[in-house]
């Protein structure tokens, strides 16, 4: 029997091809380990094609996790390969060694110098000529084996070479460390080395990387970046350079931070694009485009921060979009050839289009369902997996947009052209992939509806959705209508949809219930998975309230912040947590966590609290108010003091600056249980009224039927 | 043409030893990197080349590299060798291409720790010596051999086939040192994009300046085409009369018996073809399986039908895995085989057995294609699946079997896969036999050979020492 391993860094893309080796293997008697860096579930192998082994590194273990760091690309999956054991032993006396791609090379390297008697090949199709030569020649190959069973005599001498090696590297780490690059002078000599003349753009940026990655262990991410960007200065090679800044820049965007040169760096990149976009390659400008766009619209300084630059000047952050080729390129309009017509002598058909997020139509969808004028349908384009990989592919629906042909949009186009062919209207909700799809098909008679909530405007989405082929642009307050207008130019010209603001379909009805008499004390804050919901300004609330009175207690409803999501959003949430375990002990701060009944949990509610610094409506703050919950609205910074923000929204008495207004707010109308019961009935009252879906459902048959 | 001087490209000076033996037979060094058994279509139009010298009467030295190096690449194909004249001497250079060894254990450890930096050095290090990515490194094994066959072997003229196009760096070295007279099969040229059209680089570039200087002395030069051919003509005037156009034609040996064939029976389901290396873009081939899924989804003739796709697909660690693979696989169910490469000896035996055939080509206006012409004259139906504005349509435009090129959009395509399909089932013989008596005056015999008399009566003939002739161009 032949004995094989296979040794996956990554996830094979040519699942079919490596299916079928495998079951040519099998057919010719061998047995297979195939071990990988990742889950093998994901390979979705039948089981008896190959034993799986996955390689995993130990547990919260930070010097391992900074070794493999460290490591060169090919010699980090040898650090979690030479600590298994079954996979050393397979290793060692398997007959054929194949290293599936460039990451696993350097582990079948370091097999094949303990296994002397193995094939050691790279790609499939090696593997299997070997396979066929073993099978022809078994007696050949027996001999080979007993010839060469020993190591290879050079592995030691190696060994000892690298730790000889490893201190002079050391040396070098040393001099570059941690400590020198916290001085202004080591960062000043550093930076004078990596921009000396002479260096080749190969060593200079393979310098430039190490110092890089130096300063930025030292925490120095603005010097880190200004020194990239001054190496880019001198690199000659217009990708390189994007690369290099780029790279730089995503770091200190990952901190939260607005670098400096953000612009110039993202307008290397569209250079790069406009550069691909002139020579015909739309799949090199796509890509370009898409890493202008993550460093732009980096989460880190729009959705884990508590301010965006993008708000504060829409049109001077965008400008490099703007000005480019290919963001003109993105915004032009391809048109229809026939203007959306209603349905003559049938009822009208209206097409519901989300992606994954369907959290916000289940009342509109409920209601047209059995309306008698029309009949539906939903689709959800994460749904079916044969399609749902052309959902993900942001880079081939820019490069289709930008060359305005490609393979991908014919795809699309059959795909979802039925669908624009059976309805009369389409429903899109999220301005996001699902709009920027649906829009490189010319939709013929059928109406487009897109509604934006509010990430979508910070993301490259909006723009590259054609909106001369939609009707109208539903925005759920009038103050994100008023950001995105002014962030998207394509909403002001002479294409652009109708706008119009229709507040979120909610069923309050169901929320006003006796409140226990407690929860006059109890406040509420539904929803803290962002910083954006900045739940430490409802702990300061808390700290005021309980400097007068110890019996306000804060709960906290909803999963927490992902700390993987970048270091501004772990930072954030490492505060957070300090401050929560600094107000746990006395039972001041609880976490609920998720609840599913959430008309249950607000009985519990007596102060229902908005801390958001960016919010589109907030139905969390609405839905605690329609259930008798005194609200208490932070007015949204990103939006306060503009015509329109929680100040224009709601009430005028239910939104507050500061911490201390809205301690005053809680303490006027707490102090009396009766008061407190009269002012939630009131707030109630007002929710029911305004935006109960019985009260909003008429602006929807409004925007489907018109009237 | 009439020469009424020697030609200026001649040497005034004859080479020291460069001199024919009066009544021996002249030696022609070959430098045709993808000789056979090279598995590279390539070879057909060096075969025959290096053939019609022989039959000229000149002795040919082949240079090319060796047997083991092809292995790496697109594999051999030994019967390709069986149709070499035996006086043909062909010398193997041991130049490998080492980006595409898969043997782990060859690797030095630096390109197991990091194989992308390893290949960008290796690629830089290979520009260092001529400006030409992946074989500019063989430039002083190539000198060196020329220099060495020569030395060995008089030779009294060079011919050089690109690509690659390091080949030029050996034959202005052979011409500098020893003034051997040479011409340059330039095939798709160097500075033309052939793909994007327009220019690859301009004259006062690295790569310009070494592209003038190996034409300048050049005795011709020969491109597949005609719009390649103006392109030289234009950026090198002075080039002008020396540039030919030699087509690559067709092998008459690769077509099938039209005795053979039979109209498909009305039950069988039809087999559609693809021979040739599949170099395209997997979004290419995207497009082509789309239109095909589409036709056979809606024309009833093709329900049962089968697309069998045969040729090269990747090397090296790649070869056979890569994403065009996997795009064949899934088009498994919608009746898409792949068979591999076929053996140069059975490609007319491939071509009977296939109803219709599928002609994808990348390019444009200054593409044709060594396949063209062979789908020509198999008087089979053709798909065409490449851009309108292709060489390729002007070589097909009049084939009674051609259904039209309509670029890439996958439901033109399965419209044209329809229409070959009621060709392949009503086709008459008339038609098949207009399709193939059309493609003869393309038979790569027939290409080559003007181009080869001219040469040898450039040079052989009119001689240094002796009176011009009459050459015919």
């Amino acid at each position: 029997m032949i004995d094989i391993v296979l040794v996956a860094a990554v996830v094979p893309t040519r699942r079919g091809v490596l299916e079928q080796t495998l079951r040519r293997f099998q057919s010719g008697g061998a047995r297979v380990l195939l071990a990988c860096l990742f889950d093998p579930a994901e390979l979705d192998l039948p089981a008896s094609l190959a034993q799986a082994r996955w390689l995993v590194g130990p547990e919260d273990d930070p010097s391992f996790d900074r070794r493999v760091r460290r490591a060169e690309p090919g010699r980090q999956m040898w650090i979690f390969a030479e600590r298994d054991g079954v996979f050393r032993r397979r290793g060692a006396r398997a007959d054929v060694l194949v290293a599936l791609d460039p990451r696993a090379i350097h582990t079948v390297w370091q097999l094949a110098q303990r296994n002397r008697h193995a094939d050691a090949v790279y790609g499939l199709t090696p593997a299997a000529n070997a396979v066929q030569a073993r099978l022809a020649n078994p007696a050949h190959f027996a001999t080979r084996r007993m010839l060469l069973s020993m190591p290879s005599p050079t592995l030691a001498a190696r060994g000892v070479l690298r730790s000889a090696t490893d201190r002079g590297r050391g040396l070098a780490r040393r001099l570059a460390g941690k400590r020198i690059m916290r001085t202004r002078i080591g960062r000043g000599i550093w930076r004078t080395v990596v921009t000396a003349p002479g260096l080749s753009d190969t060593r200079r940026i393979g310098l430039a990387n190490r110092v890089y990655d130096s300063m930025l262990r030292a925490e120095q991410v603005e010097a880190a970046t200004a020194t990239a960007v001054a190496v880019a200065r001198k690199v000659r090679d217009t990708r390189r350079r994007a690369q290099l800044t780029s790279r730089a820049t995503a770091a200190e965007l990952a901190q939260g931070r607005v670098p400096e040169h953000l612009a110039s760096v993202v307008g290397s990149q569209l250079s790069l694009a406009d550069e691909c976009l002139r020579r015909g390659d739309a799949q090199g400008a796509g890509a370009a485009v898409s890493t202008a766009s993550a460093l732009l619209f980096h989460r880190g300084i729009h959705f884990d921060v508590l301010s965006s630059p993008l708000v504060d000047d829409p049109a001077g952050f965008l400008a490099p979009i703007y000005h480019s080729e290919v963001g003109r390129a993105l915004a032009g309009c391809r048109g229809r050839a026939r203007a959306a017509k209603p349905p003559t002598g049938r009822r009208q058909r209206i097409l519901f289009i989300t992606r994954l997020n369907d959290n916000f139509l289940g009342e509109i969808r409920a209601r047209y369902a059995t309306h008698p004028d029309c009949e539906t349908r939903y689709l959800d384009l994460d749904s079916d997996p044969n399609t749902q990989p052309l959902t993900r592919r942001d880079s081939a629906m820019i490069s289709h947009i930008l060359a305005g042909d490609s393979a991908y949009g014919h795809e699309v186009t059959e795909w979802l052209k039925p669908h624009l062919e059976w309805a009369d209207t389409i429903f899109i909700d999220w301005c996001a992939a699902s709009a920027a799809l649906v829009t490189l098909i010319d939709p013929g008679p059928t109406r487009v509806i897109v509604r934006l909530h509010s990430y979508e405007t910070f993301t490259l989405w909006p723009h590259m959705v054609d909106f001369s082929r939609v009707d109208d642009i539903i925005f759920v307050s009038e103050h994100l209508r008023d950001l995105t207008l002014r962030a998207v130019p394509a909403l002001v010209g002479p294409t652009a949809p109708r706008a119009r603001v229709i507040s979120n379909a909610m069923e309050l009805t169901k929320l006003p219930r006796p409140k226990d008499a407690q929860a006059r004390f109890v406040l509420g804050l539904v929803g803290i998975s962002a910083v954006a919901k900045d739940p430490r300004w409802a702990i300061e609330v808390l700290r005021l309230l309980r400097r007068r009175d110890d019996r306000y207690r804060l709960v906290l409803l909803g999963s927490d912040i992902n700390p993987r999501a970048s270091g501004a959003a772990a930072r954030y949430l490492r505060e957070l947590e300090r401050e929560i375990g600094e107000l746990t002990p006395a039972g001041a701060v609880e976490r609920w966590g998720h609840v599913e009944d959430v008309p249950s949990a607000l009985t519990g509610i007596g102060v229902i609290l908005s801390s958001s610094v960016r919010e589109s409506f907030h139905c969390a703050l609405v839905e605690g108010a329609a259930s008798a919950a005194l609200p208490v609205a932070r007015d949204w910074p990103f939006f306060a003091g503009r015509d329109h923000s929680a100040r224009t929204l709601f009430p005028a008495d239910w939104v507050v600056s500061t911490p201390a207004e809205a301690t005053e707010r809680i303490i006027a109308n707490t102090a009396d249980e009766a008061v407190w019961r009269e002012q939630g009935a009131a707030a109630s009252r007002h929710a029911l009224t305004t935006w109960d879906w019985n009260v909003v459902a008429r602006d929807y048959d409004r925007l489907f039927f018109g009237g | 043409m009439t020469s009424a001087r020697p030609h200026p490209s001649l040497p005034r000076r004859r080479r020291r030893s460069g001199q024919p033996t009066p009544g021996g037979r002249p030696h022609l060094l070959y430098l045709a990197i993808g000789f056979p058994p090279a598995a590279k279509s390539c070879a057909y139009r060096m075969r025959e080349t290096a053939n019609q010298f022989c039959a000229l009467g000149w002795d040919v030295t082949v240079i090319t590299i060796c047997d083991q190096a092809w292995e790496r690449e697109f594999g051999l194909d030994h019967t390709l060798s069986e149709g070499v004249d035996p006086r043909v001497r062909v010398i193997g250079l041991p130049l490998f291409r080492a980006d595409l060894e898969t043997d782990i254990r060859a690797f030095p450890e630096k390109r197991t720790l990091n194989p992308g930096r390893w290949l960008t050095e290796l690629r830089e290090r290979e520009q260092k010596l001529f400006p030409e990515p992946v074989f500019g490194g063989w430039r002083i094994e190539l000198e060196r051999a020329l220099l060495r066959a020569h030395r060995e072997r008089p030779s009294d003229l060079l011919l050089t086939t690109c690509a690659p196009y390091v080949n030029l760096a050996a034959t202005v070295r052979l011409w500098d040192e020893e003034q051997v007279p040479y011409a340059v099969d330039f095939r798709d040229g160097w500075s033309v994009d052939v793909i994007g059209g327009g220019e690859a680089f301009p004259k006062d570039s690295v790569a310009g300046r070494w592209e003038s200087r190996a034409l300048e002395h050049a005795l011709a030069v020969w491109c597949v085409n005609d719009p390649i051919a103006d392109f030289y003509r234009d950026r090198y005037p002075e080039l002008a009369d020396r540039v030919r156009v030699v087509r690559n034609g067709f092998d008459p040996d690769s077509l099938p018996d039209p005795a053979d064939r039979a109209t498909p029976a009305p039950d069988a389901g039809l087999t559609f073809g693809y021979l040739g290396s599949v170099n395209f873009k997997p979004a290419f081939l995207e497009s082509v399986l789309a239109g095909w899924r589409l036709a056979r989804r809606d024309e009833p003739l093709l329900a049962r039908a089968t697309f069998e796709v045969r040729g090269h697909i990747g090397a090296g660690s790649a070869r056979e895995d890569n994403a065009h693979m996997e795009l064949l696989r899934a088009a498994a169910p919608d009746g898409v085989t792949f068979g591999g490469p076929v053996a140069k000896a059975d490609v007319a035996d491939t071509y009977g057995r296939w109803d219709a055939i599928v002609l994808m080509l990348v390019g444009g206006r200054y593409v044709t294609s060594g396949k063209v012409y062979e789908v020509m004259a198999s008087g089979l139906p053709v798909v065409s699946a490449h851009a309108v504005d292709h060489d390729a349509s002007n070589v097909l435009t009049g084939h009674p079997l051609w259904t039209g090129a309509v670029g890439l959009e996958p439901t033109a395509l399965a419209d044209r896969f329809a229409a070959a399909a009621r060709l392949a089932r009503a086709a008459t013989d008339k038609q098949r036999t207009t399709g193939r008596a059309l493609a003869q005056r393309y038979a790569r015999a027939a290409q080559i050979a003007p181009a080869a008399e001219y040469l040898t009566a450039l040079t052989v003939r009119s001689g240094v020492n002796s009176a011009p002739q009459e050459v015919a161009r």
